[in-house]
């Protein structure tokens, strides 16, 4: 029915009325911003909260403590958590943030054994693990971290009192990792404002077999239960659902906001298209005394319509992956951090989204359109 | 042996409701036209000149009766099929040209090919010609409000020729130009009728331009009063 031949004609109606055009996808550009931008935060959500069925990391906290600042645990429990069976590895660590509450820029310090940073999965981007080694305030900084704060290899920065000089940018394939800062643990537990030799925050374990996961949790529990300091063990994903409570609620809520969004791009469109096809209910009259059949006529409208959409959805979902990207941006709270990455699903589903909402919005001016009479047209006008 | 006449129109009536009143601006109206003839109508405002001309013209169906034209009774098509045969059949000249403006006179002209599977380059043929046979060639880049109202018309026409159509129907084609401009396009008419052997069909006010046709009906009051056939002679 519709043919490349006729494409010309849906350009010419987009262009014909460039203000209009221009507000129009202006409009739904930033209406498919916000949605992208909720998707991608919700996506990063899921991402660090949802469990796995292969997961194998332990987080081993303190018993009713949800802040990296009240959870102290003694370092020597490390050596009981290894002797219970299934546990591969143990890495302590102590947490120490710039900000315990909730923010898009926190800086993140996480002090762990030397010798255990191999087995964090880290890539060195730049400087080296030697590097780190060779000095006690050295730090491996997180890749969006780096970015975020215009970081580079041999630079000292501090924060929350913790002066750093970085040896080493890194990357993981652990969410976690990228917004954050290693250093030695001493030296974090040494500079740290109400630090103290052998406490450590939580404790990192690795199990032998996702199956375990629950087991071993309950065995570290038992083991601590009647100690000083009784520990709380969960899966990673569950401990930073837990410990970002209120984000992952906020975040949730913003479901309704990309819901609202979506509205907006339909009403924007339809709202553009309506006043079009009312413009030229006389130029269709003519297409049709041509001989356009009326369903081509309502093919073109709705091309029309899905062409104001896309052009506003590429324009948004692109922004919205370009600032997200050049942001690095990373939800923190509790010192667990929720990294919200450009998500190239995010950006596919909203201009597919948005090809969709023109369908939607075209639909019945273009019904209306192909179903007026043609001489009728002619008096009407 | 006698030919089945081009137009055939038997007991063609059109009625509509405007509220409570049902309007019937054509009755039962019996009329042959003959390939090749060139016809004006003519009539008071209201007498049912347009209602005839767009129900030969497929943009609009008789609400009784039948309307048969090249052999094809326009009653018993399909919205579609109705399209189609317009995009085959007919070219309409309008009082306005109707040209879209958005278009520049050749993509104007382009339009009903576009309705055709035929190669771009043989495309620009036809308009091409048509452009040169209607004398504004010249202006085929040009947008319509960039055109005069003669020159507006002449892509109009050269739009309703480009697919060859058989049959030509205008409405008041002179009706919104200036005396000389309506000459030469009534001049364009009168060539396309006699050198293409295009049925034309025209609703005048003017009785210069129903001069120039082999025939002119008189209507009044939706009804046939009058069959003149002065230049009868010249469609022999």
């Amino acid at each position: 029915m519709i043919n490349p031949r006729h494409l010309p004609l849906v350009f010419k109606q987009v262009v014909r009325h460039r203000t209009r055009t221009l507000l129009t996808v202006g409009g739904v550009a930033a209406a498919m911003f916000l949605f992208c931008a909720v998707q991608a935060m919700q996506h990063a959500v899921a991402r660090a909260t949802d469990g796995r069925a292969d997961e194998t990391t332990l987080v081993v906290y303190r018993e009713n403590r949800f802040c990296p600042f009240t959870s102290r645990l003694p370092e020597h429990y490390e050596r009981r958590i290894v002797a219970i069976p299934h546990v591969r590895s143990v890495v302590p660590l102590k947490i120490v943030v710039n900000n315990c509450r909730a923010g898009l820029d926190v800086i993140t310090f996480r002090g762990v054994p030397e010798e255990s940073v191999e087995s964090l999965g880290l890539r060195i981007l730049e400087g080296s693990l030697e590097a780190w080694r060779a000095r006690g305030d050295a730090a491996l900084v997180g890749r969006s971290l780096a970015a975020r704060r215009g970081l580079s290899v041999g630079q000292s920065f501090d924060a929350a009192g913790v002066t750093v000089t970085v040896a080493g940018i890194v990357d993981s394939d652990a969410p976690q990792d990228q917004s954050v800062a290693y250093v030695h643990l001493p030296f974090l537990q040494r500079a740290a404002r109400g630090g103290g030799q052998g406490i450590v925050t939580q404790f990192n374990v690795k199990v032998d077999e996702a199956r375990h996961l629950e087991a071993v949790a309950r065995a570290i529990d038992a083991e601590f239960r009647d100690d000083q300091e009784p520990t709380y063990t969960s899966p990673e994903t569950a401990f930073i659902a837990r410990a970002a409570h209120d984000v992952v609620e906020i975040v949730g809520f913003t479901r309704w906001l990309g819901w609202a969004c979506l509205a907006a791009v339909l009403g924007l469109v339809a709202n553009a298209i309506v006043l079009s096809v009312q413009d030229r209910v006389k130029e269709h009259a003519i297409l049709q005394t041509l001989g356009f059949r009326s369903g081509l006529i309502a093919a073109l409208i709705v091309l029309e319509s899905i062409l104001l959409s896309l052009l506003g959805g590429a324009a948004g979902a692109g922004a919205a992956a370009g600032v997200l990207a050049w942001g690095h941006f990373a939800l923190t709270v509790e010192g667990v951090n929720i990294a919200v990455a450009a998500d190239p699903l995010a950006a596919a589903t909203g201009v597919g989204l948005a090809a969709l909402l023109g369908v939607a919005a075209g639909l019945f001016p273009a019904w209306r359109a192909s179903r007026r009479p043609i001489a009728q047209c002619f008096r009407a006008v | 042996m006698t030919t089945a006449p081009f137009i055939q129109c038997r007991s063609l009536t059109r009625a509509y409701r405007k509220g409570a009143t049902v309007i019937t601006p054509l009755r039962e109206l019996d009329l042959d036209v003959p390939a090749g003839d060139f016809v004006a109508l003519m009539g008071p405002s209201g007498s049912g000149k347009t209602t005839l001309l767009n129900l030969i013209a497929g943009i609009d169906r008789p609400t009784a009766g039948s309307l048969i034209i090249g052999g094809v009774d326009l009653g018993r098509l399909s919205a579609a099929r109705l399209a189609d045969w317009r995009a085959a059949s007919v070219g309409y000249v309008f009082q306005l040209y109707n040209l879209v403006p958005v278009l520049t006179a050749y993509e104007n002209v382009e339009l009903p090919l576009l309705l055709r599977r035929m190669p771009s380059r043989e495309r620009h043929r036809r308009v091409a010609l048509a452009l040169e046979l209607t004398g504004i060639a010249d202006r085929h880049d040009h947008y319509p409000r960039q055109l005069s109202g003669g020159q507006e018309q002449r892509v109009a026409i050269a739009r309703a020729i480009v697919a060859d159509p058989p049959l030509l129907v205008a409405d008041e084609p002179t009706g919104d130009l200036d005396g000389e401009s309506a000459a030469a396009i009534m001049s364009l008419l009168v060539r396309l009728n006699r050198e293409l052997g295009k049925t034309l069909i025209m609703v005048t006010h003017d009785p210069r331009s129903a001069a120039h046709a082999r025939r002119t009906l008189h209507l009044e009051k939706g009804r046939l009063v009058a069959d003149d056939r002065p230049n009868a002679e010249a469609a022999a």
